[in-house]
């Protein structure tokens, strides 16, 4: 419904939505200009979590770098260590064994699960359903506790590395994966049933937000926020990369590139996330989990970019090497980098209230975009 | 699924308002939905909180906890040779140590491990060839006191202070043997110290 | 069911206990609410009359009792809020502080007490210091009409319900003077849409209220429970279930509850017409949002569900119960729908609500006026 605001004759408000805040999902400052009840204006300031990774990365050798890359995309952080993983392969000529594909594209399904956990439960209290962030959270500690046998960390897992994974599935792994997932479908099915046909759901976020397919690809949107504009475009599919292109699992689109569609798309990979490691665990073969890198890693001199899908979109490594044991240059072409880009744009006219609905369904995470 | 195709133009979504009070109606529903899914969440389902510190949860066997030396019971002395790869291997500079001996009888006087620098990334544990370091399942490293991010050798050697003391020794007696065999004089009398468990 | 198992599993043993437990305490407390009750109480007949004979003191005295009253049930209300959430999400609530976390108000409320008392400094320090009395008396003073039981009310007005209505109004002046006071941007926005959505919604409510007071041809709450003798007033005029949901709807919006707490939303861009406070003052209209939360659910028992009509326990104990089993799912609802957009909200109220109420006002005036 439009409301039509009379002009109140007041000069614009500036709201200075702080580093601190309840609900900008991590430490983004947001300038914002107001005119009663509407935004005019969105300075998005970053580089409050800004940690010098990519110079860091400069300094110390590959095998090194791959921990720090575990804090960059904190809540997915098995795919960055594949992103960087795979530009150091690229780069090296590193080939990686069957098996250990197939537990790369587990490990980082299952991660993409607990990413987009995160984001249902912030995105929910966001609109303020509170309840669904303790469901989802309690989902999420299963698949942590999954990964925390695997890798023995529940966060920051630097488990995939150049030439496979640091080690194999430890005993009853595959069991106990297909016992969650069992529990986990119908654990979705409730969340959805709280949340997307709810009317008042519907009310905060249909039409809300609404990235049209021109300005998401101007933009360079990807991952959730361009499939959730109508572009069908998931870098899986695209330019597959491990063992993807012989799983059999669907890309969901959705047109209407309001929020509402921006979560459809990552509830629905949520579903293929599940097909995807059933398909996993089935099909995987014995053999080596890693190609043995020399002691005295040197890769020859060239570069190398290697593209993912992160949960948050295109997670892009870009390397440089000089033939030493410390890469040249590293740039991390970070997904949530590109989609605050949008945020002005996108900002203007909105509700207050919108604002932060808008930022939630962008799903970004501050580590990656300040790094 | 739905699958878009390039006509897609993204303008702002229709709103259904075909027929107000089904639409209404349906909101309605939804709603009740969602309270019968947090009923049954209130009535059907076991509580998840594990009230700590009363209850706690078993960590899995390859947590990455606090570090520890393992001792070998054997050979009586810390597995540790003081080869310093795990040193190279870490990418914040968290391991220093002063090496005792040097040769078959290497080992460790000192090993600190300054934990307020270290990523718990497991590093140094893939790059031990000696199986000389692990992570174990101490994870309640919180403490007032700044320097208590500091681990000692005594607070990292699996046995402590004994362990210590055992393998300073063990490795001095072996050092001490082999120096004297080296310079051919037979030590008399001069038996290796055997120490008593 | 989707129930999701713990690593912790407890046996069921212990579950079924714990529940045993809880239903075992619950029954003791109206067992004993029902014996004294049934107590002796003549040698207090004296004391009563003594006071009753004293029309200040026996006001004094009875706004003394009222206010007691509202400080301990509050206590109770939060942590039974707390609780209730808790195992919603699947999760205990407070435990730890006293037995089962109920001292946890307790420890809030002394938390809040030794808080450094912060002013801003350009803040309008009279508003400023009003603000909270002016949230929190008017909803102790609707709390004077409001019968436990026949003769356990503050003041039996024959004007009780109209007088209820609007003193509950008032609070909205102490909202407004939050928002003012502390020359804050964001409590003042979240003021104005506070009061925004208080006024607006008063409206539904007050119509629903008048078409109770049609069927029922009284205002006084206690003529209007005595005259459900037999029958609760919803189930009596079937035109009332319409007007019930409409009261829902508005009482959450009047305590503002979700999915209408946008004005004290800590999510949103603002933070509330609360932000400024800090301490007492802050408790003060923690105290009056859930002491609303208690009249609008008494009230709602009053018109609809029989008041304190119930066999075998006291009038008092009944009225409480009921109260609460209306507030639990006001709670229900809260933790499962999200919040409202302000605008949306008021769309909500004005054109669905206020055309809805106007038309069961409709109907159940002419039924009343149908019946012989």
């Amino acid at each position: 419904m439009q409301i039509t605001t009379t002009e109140i004759s007041s000069p614009g408000m500036t709201v200075n939505m702080g580093p601190q805040h309840p609900s900008t999902h991590g430490v983004l400052r947001l300038v914002v200009q107001l005119d009663g009840e509407v935004v005019v204006n969105c300075r998005p300031m970053i580089g409050y979590l800004h940690r010098g990774l990519e110079k860091m990365m400069e300094a110390r050798r590959y095998v090194q770098n791959v921990p720090f890359t575990d804090r960059l995309d904190y809540l997915s952080s098995l795919n960055c260590n594949l992103a960087i993983s795979q530009a150091i392969e690229r780069i090296g000529g590193l080939e990686v064994p069957e098996r250990a594909q197939y537990i790369r594209v587990l490990l980082c399904e299952l991660n993409r699960l607990a990413s987009h956990l995160v984001f249902l439960g912030t995105f929910a209290t966001d609109v303020g359903a509170t309840t669904v962030f303790l469901y989802a959270f309690r989902e999420r500690e299963l698949i942590l506790d999954l990964l925390e046998a695997m890798t023995g960390a529940r966060l920051t897992y630097n488990w995939i590395r150049p030439g496979g994974v640091a080690a194999d599935l430890p005993e009853g792994f595959a069991d106990r994966t297909r016992a969650f997932l069992k529990t986990f479908l119908p654990a979705l099915n409730d969340n959805d049933r709280l949340l997307t046909r709810n009317r008042v759901f519907r009310a905060r976020c249909e039409g809300i937000g609404v990235i049209p397919r021109e300005m998401a690809i101007a933009y360079g949107a990807s991952g959730p926020v361009a499939r959730g504009s109508g572009l069908d475009f998931d870098i899986r599919k695209r330019e597959p990369y491990d063992v993807y292109d012989r799983l059999e699992f669907d890309v969901p689109v959705f047109p209407e590139g309001d929020c509402m569609a921006r979560y459809r798309v990552r509830i629905e990979e949520m579903r293929q996330s599940v097909r995807i490691i059933e398909q996993c665990l089935r099909d995987m073969p014995d053999g080596e989990v890693s190609t043995k890198l020399p002691k005295i890693f040197k890769p020859p001199a060239g570069e190398a970019y290697s593209r993912t899908e992160s949960p948050r979109g295109e997670l892009s490594f870009f390397m440089v090497s000089d033939g030493g044991q410390n890469p040249l240059r590293v740039h991390v072409r970070a997904p949530s980098f590109v989609h605050l880009s949008l945020l002005p744009e996108l900002l203007k006219g909105v509700k207050v209230a919108d604002v932060i609905a808008i930022l939630g369904s962008l799903d970004t995470v501050l580590g990656e975009v300040d790094r | 699924m739905e699958r878009v195709d390039a006509k897609t133009t993204g303008a702002v979504p229709v709103r259904r308002r075909s027929n107000a009070l089904l639409d209404f109606l349906s909101g309605f529903q939804s709603i009740f939905a969602g309270m019968a899914v947090t009923f049954r969440n209130l009535v059907g389902r076991e509580k998840i909180t594990v009230q700590y510190p009363y209850e706690r949860l078993p960590v899995s066997p390859r947590y990455r906890g606090l570090f520890y030396l393992p001792f070998d019971d054997e050979a009586d002395r810390l597995k540790c040779v003081g080869c310093t790869l795990c040193a190279q291997a870490c990418p914040t500079n968290v391991i220093t140590m002063t090496k005792l001996g040097a040769g078959k009888h290497a080992g460790v006087s000192e090993f600190n491990m300054d934990l307020g620098r270290c990523m718990f990334c497991n590093l140094c544990i893939e790059a031990c060839p000696f199986e000389a370091i692990y992570m174990g399942p101490a994870f309640e490293l919180a403490s007032f006191d700044r320097n208590a991010s500091v681990f000692r050798i005594q607070d990292l050697a699996q046995g402590g202070a004994w362990a210590v003391e055992h393998n300073r020794r063990t490795i001095e007696a072996a050092l001490a043997e082999e120096a004297a065999r080296k310079s051919g004089r037979p030590e008399a009398g001069h038996a290796i110290e055997k120490v008593e468990k | 069911m989707s129930v999701a198992t713990t690593p912790m599993g407890v046996s069921k043993a212990y579950k079924a206990g714990q529940l045993l437990a809880g239903l075992a305490i619950v029954a003791i407390i109206l067992i004993l609410s029902i014996v004294v009750a049934h107590l002796p109480w003549g040698w207090a007949q004296p004391i009563v009359s003594f006071i009753g004979e004293r029309p200040l003191l026996n006001a004094f005295v009875k706004a003394f009792i009222v206010a007691n009253f509202v400080a301990v049930h509050v206590l109770f209300l939060i942590w039974w809020e707390r609780k209730f959430a808790g195992w919603l999400q699947a999760r205990l609530g407070p435990m730890h502080t006293g037995w089962k976390g109920l001292a946890q108000t307790v420890a809030d409320a002394v938390k809040l007490l030794l808080k450094e008392d912060i002013v801003p400094a350009k803040a309008d320090y009279p508003l400023f210091a009003l603000a909270p009395y002016l949230a929190f008396i008017p909803t102790l003073m609707t709390f004077m009409v409001l019968p436990f039981s026949l003769t356990w009310v503050g003041c039996d007005y024959p004007l009780g319900a109209l007088y209820a209505l609007a003193v509950s109004t008032i609070a909205a002046l102490g909202i407004l003077a939050a928002g003012w006071g502390g020359n804050n941007k964001y409590a003042l926005l979240g003021g104005m849409r506070a009061v925004a959505q208080l006024i607006s919604y008063e409206i539904p409510m007050v119509v629903v209220v008048l078409t109770v007071v049609c069927m029922v041809n009284t205002m006084s709450l206690t003529q209007i429970v005595t005259r459900q003798e037999g029958l609760w007033n919803i189930v009596r005029y079937p035109i009332l279930i319409p007007a019930f949901l409409i009261y829902l709807v508005c009482s959450m919006a009047e305590v503002n509850r979700a999915p209408f707490d946008l004005p004290e939303a800590e999510s949103e861009l603002v933070s509330g017409f609360h932000t400024e406070y800090s301490g007492m003052r802050f408790a003060f209209f923690f105290l009056a949002e859930f002491a609303n939360n208690f009249f609008t659910a008494g009230f709602a028992v009053i018109l609809f569900f029989g008041g304190w009509l119930g066999p075998v326990l006291p009038g008092p104990v009944w009225f409480t119960l009921k109260a609460l089993i209306y507030i639990t799912i006001m709670m229900w609802i809260r933790w499962t729908l999200p919040r409202l957009r302000i605008d949306q909200m008021m769309g909500f109220c004005w054109k669905l609500l206020v055309p809805a109420s106007l038309a069961v006002l409709c109907v159940a005036a002419l039924w009343a006026v149908s019946l012989p």
